[in-house]
């Protein structure tokens, strides 16, 4: 070996040392991590970052509401037993205590090659990482004349927790005793596939207490209950007999604003005075308008071990937006479990560490059948590397026997826990 | 003879350089497994807090005030059916034991 050769190659193995030194560590602190979005999925994401990294991520959320109001329980506002201070919580804490840049403003556009985002307000970020978590999109073009009877306020969704959850609750007050609530349901998968029965609950337990010759029905294009099945139609008999009427294969296609009627692709049309149409729905906007829907254009397929998008690099994507695995549900507490596992790979990767092969995600949902009573669902999906997909651990898992206030109380410990975990 | 002794300077600097890059790996490896365990502690917090540490009378019960031990012995309880409950048996017999005792250790008190 001559000299020359000799030292080439020492050189160069220095280099590739001195590479692995510099990289070991620097890539964390001086990666710009944004996060869009502030809901369960994204808010989460933000905190763990901070924590996973011992607080060495630069972490920026945007996020255009001025604090965090909960879908999950917001069917408790619709229903009147709760208002909306109880399901509302601060951001303020991810900045104070955990150094989270907040920033409130609305993302318009993210350019992947030059790993940008633009906001409303016009200033652009550059990001190394960004994750995108904002939720679903409701697709109002579904249903023939529903933006436009939404517009007029006569078909509102409150499907996204605000004005229109409290505007509900408003118009079945003003509602005659002896009138009909209409709440119809989309194919699966939507989001919260159990909340439009729960909601059904709190609205005919609204109406039991103060008009009890009102009816509830509900207008579901599914074949059938699409969670917690023989529990809710238990209640229903039950506790609200002859008040809920449910009709399953009943998909809405057009809504007359005017006449409230409802039409269906099969059956004959309804009337209602108060409607509640819940529309198709995709994965967020933003997400859509990047090109990460490449699951039918709707959702977004992800890697399941960092929950980045098959489609661009360094975007990963939680909650509601991506194309789900096998019996994984679109809630809340499912996509704070993303966003731990998200936020993990990405430290993770950053610190040139071999990202965690073995995730495992819970979810656990409760429904308030009344103001008080509660029945749950959960289970337990561990990650199968040889098919790259969660699946939920056959045996595990399951549902209450019944409704219980003893699940009352801990639906609300659960609420209590999860802001503080993705907020506190 | 000058040629020599940069060679023995470069083989010594290379040994001593993987050496360290060995030591480097193998902190990488305990931060990375460290990171695996929190981030399977962390599938708790939903309903027992960040890090075990559940909100006070938030109508949970708390975690926080149990030993690895105990909390292990619980968590097995749980997954055996020994012990009643409404979603942690369900739940518990979604880990592995292994990952049980992870939990524990990771949330038991200190």
């Amino acid at each position: 070996m001559d000299r020359r050769h000799f030292i080439g190659q020492s050189t160069a193995a220095i280099g590739l040392l001195a590479g692995f030194l510099g990289q070991a560590h620097a890539n964390l602190p001086k990666a710009e991590i944004l996060v869009i979005g502030g809901g369960y999925g994204g808010a989460t994401a933000a905190k763990y970052l901070r924590l996973f990294s011992n607080n060495t991520a630069k972490v920026t959320l945007i996020e255009p509401n001025a604090s965090f109001v909960s879908c999950p329980l917001s069917n408790l506002v619709v229903g009147g037993s709760r208002t909306m201070a109880d399901i509302t919580s601060p951001y303020d804490n991810l900045s104070k205590r955990h150094g989270v840049k907040i920033i409130q403003d609305s993302v318009v556009g993210i350019d992947p090659d030059k790993k940008t985002v633009k906001l409303a307000s016009g200033k652009i970020l550059p990001y190394d990482k960004v994750i995108v978590s904002p939720g679903v999109s409701l697709l109002m073009n579904s249903i023939e004349g529903l933006t436009q009877a939404n517009k007029a306020g006569v078909t509102l969704q409150a499907w996204k927790a605000g004005t229109e959850t409290v505007t509900l609750h408003q118009q079945l007050a003003a509602m005659r005793d002896g009138g009909t609530y209409a709440i119809s349901i989309p194919e699966a998968p939507y989001r919260c596939p159990p909340g439009p029965y729960e909601r059904a609950c709190q609205v005919a337990s609204f109406f039991k207490q103060s008009k009890p010759k009102s009816k509830v029905l509900i207008l579901d294009a599914n074949q059938d209950v699409t969670s917690k099945g023989p529990l809710f139609k238990k209640v229903w008999a039950e506790q609200y007999p002859g008040m809920i009427e449910y009709l399953p294969k009943h998909n809405v296609t057009a809504v007359n604003a005017k006449t409230k009627t409802i039409q269906f692709e099969i059956q004959d049309e309804v009337k209602a005075d108060v409607l509640n149409l819940l529309p198709a729905m995709s994965a967020g906007e933003i997400a859509v308008k990047t090109g990460l829907a490449n699951s039918n254009g709707r959702w977004v397929n992800v890697n399941f071990l960092n929950f980045e998008s098959t489609a661009q690099k360094d975007i990963h994507v939680l909650g509601d937006s991506i194309q789900v695995a096998y019996a994984m549900p679109k809630s809340g507490h499912m996509a704070n479990q993303h966003a731990k596992v998200a936020a993990a790979a990405i430290v993770a990767e950053l610190s040139d560490w071999e990202i965690n092969p073995a995730p495992v995600l819970t979810n656990t949902c409760y429904s308030f059948v009344n103001a008080k009573e509660v029945v749950h669902v959960a289970s337990v999906h561990q990650y199968i590397s040889a098919e790259k997909t969660f699946k939920p651990v056959p045996g595990s898992g399951g549902v209450s026997p019944g409704p219980t206030t003893l699940e009352g109380v801990y639906a609300w410990g659960w609420a209590h826990n999860i802001w503080a975990d993705a907020l506190g | 003879m000058q040629v020599h002794r940069m060679k023995l300077t470069l083989v010594a600097g290379t040994f001593f350089s993987l050496a360290a890059l060995a030591s480097i790996s193998q902190a990488q490896s305990t931060d990375a497994t460290q990171l695996y365990h929190r981030g399977l502690a962390a599938t708790c917090a939903n309903c027992h807090g960040t890090d075990g540490k559940g909100v006070l009378d938030g109508g949970m019960p708390l975690i926080n005030n149990v030993t690895s031990e105990q909390m292990l012995t619980q968590l097995k309880a749980f997954k055996s059916g020994a012990r009643e409950g409404t979603i942690m048996p369900q739940l518990a017999k979604g880990y592995s034991d292994e990952q049980l005792e992870i939990i524990a250790n990771q949330l038991g008190k200190k």
